[in-house]
């Protein structure tokens, strides 16, 4: 196809987490991108959950941001309520068509303020709530909601008319029709995510029937303080307090009965999560989980179950479940469950299933219509080389609706998918993005200010409580104020040309609204003042909506002084506005690429096949990494063969230099603009950083007669010899968790079991008499990997679990090996005597990691991996901007795993590279140099690194500051701290501050004055 | 009136109902500022004495800003910040935290009533908590009463 | 105990000192048709008990359910709500309204565990003298029959009697019963007519709903009280009462106290704010 064939736009499907980071990427590196969702709203099961682990963040505060820029973002264009119907054409060339359902809303003119939901008569329940909670009618999902557009359930209205009647700004149209598009992309991104598993289909734990037995989903609303009962942990029968809660696993996972024989991969940590939140919302509550196998097998999350069981006293019992039954009088429920074969039954006061991930209900018709293949649990087809392809070129996937997984997996592989659809049509980058045209800016620094205060009514909103004439009398009463008046809704287009018009006519040269929230419509104002020629810094805004109006209802009076105080510190802030610069960083637009293993190279190419010139160093001789020694995957695939492949496709690829046996000496500079020196002596310049050095085998020398009896061999040493035929004898023991899960090294190293089936497997195989022991703590193949674990078990591999607390004993006796082990479930002790002893031992970091670290200002864990930015959102960057992670040297993971994230760092790197120049934050810091003494106080307050003590150019003998904006996020902290007063936030001087501070206190000075 | 003296404790309180609290409330942008709209959103009802002052980062408020508002007649400062480890900025409000308790200690050297001064953790996703916070901050200020400097009798 | 057998008891004991008990009976009257019917009533001599005291209204809608629930809520025995017939309204379709309304009385008169019968609409014209002594006689022997009203004596047939009075208050009552006539005569912003049966299907939940949650915070305005305790006092499933309780919460209506043990309670907010 000729290149100029291609459509610089991508379509994404499906706007949960995993669509919001595709479009992001996407639109941040030069493509169109259409977000294609559902429902009215975009946000997904995200928005949804309370917290998340491992870290208790709260969901909505760390996901809002992106919302917000998603919707913003002037490079995607959202289309809710959509469903796709065709798709047509190929890889580079698509043609979409699909309808957007009515909404019964003008989205152009819903402000969405709520007074029609306020009003409407019709109560229905509340699916963002899990039908805890009551909506109406004519509602939003969720208060944070983006687009942020009330629509219409058609089925649950009676067209009353209410709505229409109270809606000011006549956004309510009962005769909108259903829309059609045809858009022309040329990539595709699948991301639908999942739905929850039924629980009613497990009719024996009662769900459905039941009060007082709920879904992991619904008990997230019920911890959620946005939920219906505020955060207090109470039960739906008669909202007591539940002093004992259960926690029942695997609800239609690993259960052939209803025909999901995978894990679910998320349960136990959503569960270890919950059962946290409860106690702490609650001291007296006693959570209790009931488990098969606990699969904390992420980063950190072995600490997270540990610190559940010894800091919060969750109880854990490792058991089966028979079956729920509720005391009529008293509504509790009592569990009945097997532990160590012995039948026991206990009473709780509410019984939380952990429901697992099934395919999204959509899953087949969005198979059909898009023509990609799904895989045998109706989840979609990828492959292990390809994790975030679909059997359709050109079509991408990412999230759970290719495998269930948590959010940090679905973060970096909705990037990975990113990159790719970028990869497939990178010579169309840049074709189809806008930029707005603005008029030139008016020069204000020598200006007095004129200040224009519009006030909003918002329909009823305000005005409704705050006498808003009054208020804009008032405003115009204040100094500098040229200009007042009151709008019906400032925010509608008609007010923006007002304002516009009113900025000529006025010479103003600062606006104040007088409305809601900044968090959502300052950017809005912004922009219009720019239309009218203003710097977008010289507009500020009152919050006497949400912050007044809202919550002062019936205190009109108070209410009304309230919103003059709070136009008054606007306008007294206003006043000391300055025009700022957004400063542009020159952006070097080559890559550097550390680590020649999967991950890196996966990247590298990546990275080449969308333009750019990559330096590739590896400190081997050769590279391929970890694959070049793994010899099986578990799926079948070959992964020397894929190594080699991949290495000689990187050698021949003209845009990617290759270092190999070098190692990287500094790395000096920031984002755009890096200098790296090897130790050999290039020098080699990029605008970014991907680490990729992955990790190593753990040897235990001295642990198991490891390294003194020639039959003890570490995982990788055994495949090896699997491989070449040398395995001698017929029986073998695996002992798992050996370095993992214990004092010093206290993680999961997450491919160890899995690994062992592959193995246990392999034997089996060539010889289906040999006689295979695995010892084990839990054994942990999650998410497709369970079918392993089962077809091991059903080649006749015998399991036998130890105690977490008594690790196996093993001795040499003459040679030959006897392992002593007690098995759990019977208590009794085992002998074997293996002519082979494998120990599945832990990952460990590379050496790299620890040297590259300090060069590069970026943090690694107390076990040495490389600790990213943000355990959820932002697992493939680090805070020091323009440096990403990637594979094994983040912690350990499975090879398609390493991939996704390979090509994750590619899609957050793209961010950087495909620009020439970057945007700083204009709200940075400022340095007075004249004041500062080079004290150096600042410095360790900035999360960024963005500060550093250095020479002062004028005065050799002094020391100053220097503060890197390329690396300033403008949170203010180092300005609070300077002892000097040398520092300064641009937008949120102390100046402008203390003037706000004033201007709120001013009353109280005047009122002592008259007193005295 | 009589000339009341910071350390004057006992002057501290207001006479009579007409004393209205002024209180000076600095929200982070990312968490408490978005955690306040959410209480309005859901309409939730507290005492109007209160004014926020946004700011980026909870760790922006310098003790400077603290020590203006009393001098300038606060009767009460809060300051809310992300749970501490939501902060957008990662680390900032840690470095808040140690602020305000040594201000805190400050506040009572000049013979100020410590609880003047309080932190609150406050999520974008706590509307209620804001509200609790609000409501409790005004009644506590209501019974130390008027600030000296507003001559608190 | 049905109101009934209640009375019978009551009937005997004389309630206010040791005068026979008497039924009380309030009569709203439109002033083109029943009060002229009333007139014509006393100018053609028909006579009918004293029982009952007469209001005149412009029309029968301005009946409202607020100033019935008033009234009973007064400890009215009976009321009676006389209009013009059907189609000779003199505001065109007032009466139309007025049965719609009467409709949602019935419907809270219910809830609160009064008699509908003690609430009575009847048409009478201009014309008809003789049937407004009539109705006026039968309706008196009616209430006789019933006893008093147990408003006065059971303070939480009382409590029941304002919370229907606060419910007949919502906008979304008022709303759902305003709209009505027109939903099922001239269609729906949609230009549907609505079913009569699924309409008045939403009123009736509506109705108790609003009810319910009127109660509740009748209840717990007097002292906090926990989900369970409510349940039994108002006899409805406590699943039911904490979901109400969940959206009065969200209204900002009630308030979380201080739970005893693992039971939380709840206490009504006085508009104001929380204090």
């Amino acid at each position: 196809m000729a290149t100029s064939d291609k459509i610089g736009a991508v379509m994404v499907v499906g706007g949960g987490i995993s669509g919001l980071q595709s479009a992001l990427d996407l639109a941040d590196s030069g493509f169109k991108v259409y977000l294609v969702e559902k429902q009215p709203s975009i946000g997904g099961t995200m928005a949804q959950l309370d917290k998340t682990f491992p870290t208790n963040d709260c969901a909505m505060c760390i996901m809002a941001p992106k919302l917000v820029a998603t919707g913003r973002h002037h490079n995607i264009e959202l289309i809710t309520n959509a469903d796709i119907a065709k798709v047509d054409g190929q890889e580079g060339n698509f043609t979409v068509t699909g309808t957007q359902r009515a909404l019964r809303v003008d989205a152009s003119k819903c402000t969405g303020c709520g007074s029609c939901a306020q009003k409407c008569p019709i109560e229905t329940t509340d699916e963002y709530n899990e039908n805890t909670k009551v909506r109406k009618a004519i509602f939003v999902k969720y208060p944070q909601a983006v687009p942020l557009v009330y629509s219409i359930d058609q089925e649950k209205c009676i067209g009353c008319g209410i709505c229409a009647e109270e809606c000011k700004a006549e956004a309510v149209e009962y005769d909108q029709k259903e829309s059609g598009f045809e858009i022309k992309v040329g990539s595709i991104i699948v991301s639908p995510g999942f739905d929850e598993f039924d629980a009613r289909l497990k009719a024996e734990y009662g769900y459905g029937v039941y009060q007082n037995v709920v879904s992991s989903i619904e008990f997230e609303r019920i911890l959620s303080a946005t939920g219906p009962y505020f955060g207090t942990v109470m039960r739906p029968s008669d909202g007591d307090i539940p002093e004992k809660i259960a926690f029942i696993q695997c609800v239609g996972s690993r259960d052939e009965k209803v025909g999901n024989e995978y894990c679910s991969g998320v349960c136990c940590m959503y569960s270890i999560k919950e059962a946290i939140i409860a106690k702490e919302h609650g001291g007296n509550i006693k959570p209790k989980i009931f488990f098969m196998d606990m699969r904390a097998f992420g980063k950190e999350f072995e600490e997270y179950y540990n610190r559940a069981q010894n800091e919060y006293g969750i109880e854990f019992v490792r058991s089966r479940i028979a079956s729920v039954f509720e005391d009529p009088k008293t509504k509790n429920l009592v569990v009945k469950y097997v532990e160590k074969g012995e039948p026991k039954e206990e009473e709780f006061g509410l019984v939380v299933l952990a429901v697992g991930l099934t395919p999204p209900e959509d899953a087949e018709t969005l198979s059909k219509v898009m023509k990609f293949g799904l895989n045998d649990d109706g989840f979609c087809q990828t492959g292990a080389f390809t994790p975030v392809s679909t059997s359709r070129p050109g079509v991408f996937v990412s999230g759970a609706f290719s495998s269930p997984k948590d959010i940090p997996m679905t973060v970096a592989e909705a990037s990975g998918a990113a990159a790719k659809a970028a990869s497939a049509i990178a010579s169309a980058r840049g074709t189809l993005v806008t930029k707005k045209e603005y008029p030139a800016e008016i020069d204000v620094s020598e200006q007095e200010a004129r200040i224009g205060v519009f006030v909003c009514h918002c329909g009823i909103n305000i005005g409704g409580v705050v006498k808003v004439p009054s208020v804009a009398e008032y405003a115009r009463s204040l100094p500098n104020v040229v200009y007042a008046e009151e709008n019906l809704y400032t925010c509608s287009q008609d007010t923006q040309e007002k304002i516009k018009q009113m900025v000529k006519e006025h010479n103003l040269n600062r606006v104040v609204v007088a409305s809601c929230t900044p968090r959502t419509h300052e950017p809005l104002f912004q922009n219009t003042i720019k239309e009218a020629g203003l710097n977008p810094y010289l507009f500020e805004m009152a919050n006497i909506r949400d912050q007044c109006s809202w919550i002062h209802l019936h205190e009109a009076a108070a209410a009304t002084k309230k919103a003059k105080d709070l136009v008054r510190m606007a306008v007294a802030k206003s006043r000391l506005l300055e025009s700022l610069e957004n400063l542009t960083i020159d952006v070097n637009q080559q890559a550097l690429v550390v680590g020649g293993g999967a991950s890196g190279m996966v990247a590298a190419l990546e990275l080449a096949k969308q333009g750019v010139k990559v330096h590739l160093v590896e400190k081997e001789k050769e590279l391929g990494g970890n694959l070049l020694k793994l010899h099986y995957l578990p799926s079948g695939d070959d992964p020397v063969e894929y190594v080699q492949s991949l290495s000689k496709e990187v050698a021949s690829n003209q845009n990617i230099t290759v270092y190999t046996g070098k190692k990287v000496k500094s790395i000096d500079g920031y984002v755009g603009n890096f200098k790296t020196t090897l130790e050999s002596g290039e020098e080699i310049e990029h605008g970014t950083v991907i680490l990729a050095v992955g990790a190593q085998e753990y040897k235990p020398e001295g642990e198991f007669l490891y390294g003194k009896n020639p039959g003890v061999m570490t995982l990788l040493e055994f495949k090896d010899k699997l491989k070449k035929g040398e395995v001698k004898g017929n029986t073998h023991a695996f002992i798992q968790c050996v370095g993992s899960r214990e004092e010093g090294h206290p993680n999961c190293s997450r491919v160890c079991c899995t690994g062992t089936m592959t193995a246990a497997i392999k034997v089996k195989e060539k010889n289906p008499d040999a006689k295979v022991f695995v010892l084990y703590r839990d054994i942990r193949t999650y998410g497709f990997r369970e079918k392993y674990y089962k077809d091991a078990a059903e080649k006749g591999v015998t399991f036998i679990r130890f105690d977490d607390g008594t690790k196996p004993t093993v001795e040499d006796k003459g040679g030959k090996i006897e392992v002593r082990v007690t098995d759990e479930d019977t208590g009794k002790e085992v002998l074997l005597t293996p002519d082979n002893l494998v120990l599945a031992t832990g990952t460990r970091p590379s050496e790299g990691s620890e040297e590259l670290a300090p060069m590069l200002k970026v943090p690694i864990t107390k076990e040495g991996f490389f600790l990213e930015a943000h355990m959820k959102l932002r697992p493939v960057d680090f805070a020091t901007e323009g440096v990403y992670v990637a594979g094994l040297a983040h912690g350990p993971k499975f090879l398609d795993e390493s991939i996704g994230q390979g090509l994750a760092a590619v899609a957050r790197a793209m961010t950087v590279l495909s620009k020439e120049t970057l945007e700083a934050e204009g709200i940075v810091a400022s340095l007075d140099e004249t004041l500062c003494d080079g004290c150096g106080i600042c410095v360790p307050t900035c999360e960024y690194k963005a500060l550093e003590i250095v020479p002062d150019k004028k005065d050799e003998e002094k020391k100053t500051l220097d503060i890197n904006i390329g690396l300033c996020k403008g949170c203010g902290a180092c300005v609070g701290s300077c002892p000097s007063g040398a520092l300064t936030q641009m937008g949120f001087s102390d100046e402008q501050i203390v003037a706000m501070i004033d201007a709120a206190l001013e009353e109280t000075v005047k009122n002592q004055e008259v007193k005295q | 009136m009589s000339s009341a003296t910071p350390n004057a404790q006992s002057q501290e309180k207001a006479e009579g109902d007409d004393f209205v609290p002024k209180i000076i409330v600095f929200c982070c942008n990312w968490c408490s500022y978005a955690g306040a709209d959410l209480a309005g959103v859901s309409r939730l009802q507290m005492p109007p004495h209160f004014r926020v002052i946004r700011v980026m980062c909870s760790a922006r408020v310098d003790p400077e800003f603290v020590l203006r508002a009393i001098q300038k007649g606060a009767d009460g400062v809060l300051v809310a910040g992300c749970h501490p480890a939501d902060c957008h900025y990662i680390g900032g409000n840690y470095r808040t935290r140690r602020r305000i308790a040594l201000l805190r200690m400050l506040l009572q050297q000049f013979g100020y009533d410590p609880d003047r001064l309080r932190l609150e953790w406050i999520s974008a996703g706590e509307g209620e908590k804001f509200q609790k916070t609000m409501v409790d901050f005004t009644k506590t200020i209501e019974e130390i009463g008027a600030s000296p400097m507003r001559g608190g009798d | 105990m049905t109101e009934k057998h209640h009375a019978a008891h009551h009937g005997k004991k004389k309630v206010a000192g040791d005068k026979e008990w008497e039924p009380k009976i309030v009569g709203f009257l439109c002033n083109w048709c029943s009060y002229a019917g009333a007139d014509l009533c006393g100018v053609s001599r028909f006579q009918y008990p004293t029982n009952i005291r007469l209001v005149r209204v412009m029309c029968s809608t301005r009946v409202s359910p607020h100033l019935v629930l008033d009234v009973f809520g007064a400890g009215a025995d009976g009321i009676l709500i006389g209009g013009c017939h059907l189609n000779d309204c003199h505001y065109m379709t007032g009466n139309f309204h007025t049965e719609k309304r009467v409709n949602l009385m019935e419907r809270l008169l219910r809830v609160a565990g009064i008699d509908e019968a003690r609430l009575r609409l009847e048409w009478v014209s201009a014309s008809e003298g003789e049937k407004f002594s009539k109705v006026v006689k039968e309706f008196t022997e009616e209430m006789q029959k019933l006893g008093p009203s147990k408003v006065c004596t059971d303070d939480m047939v009382k409590a029941k009697v304002a919370a229907a009075d606060d419910a007949s208050e919502t906008f979304r009552l008022k709303a759902l019963v305003g709209k009505e006539f027109n939903l099922l005569t001239k269609g729906n912003a949609y230009g549907d007519k609505l079913d009569p049966e699924k309409l008045t299907g939403i009123i009736d939940a509506a109705t108790e709903d609003e009810f319910e949650r009127a109660l509740i915070l009748e209840l717990a305005r007097i002292r906090p009280m926990s989900v369970k305790q409510l349940g039994k006092v108002m006899d409805i499933p406590t699943d039911r009462i904490l979901r109400h309780i969940v959206l009065l919460r969200q209204n900002s209506e009630i308030a979380m106290d201080h739970p005893e043990g693992f039971t939380p309670v709840y206490k009504t907010i006085t508009i104001g704010g929380e204090q």
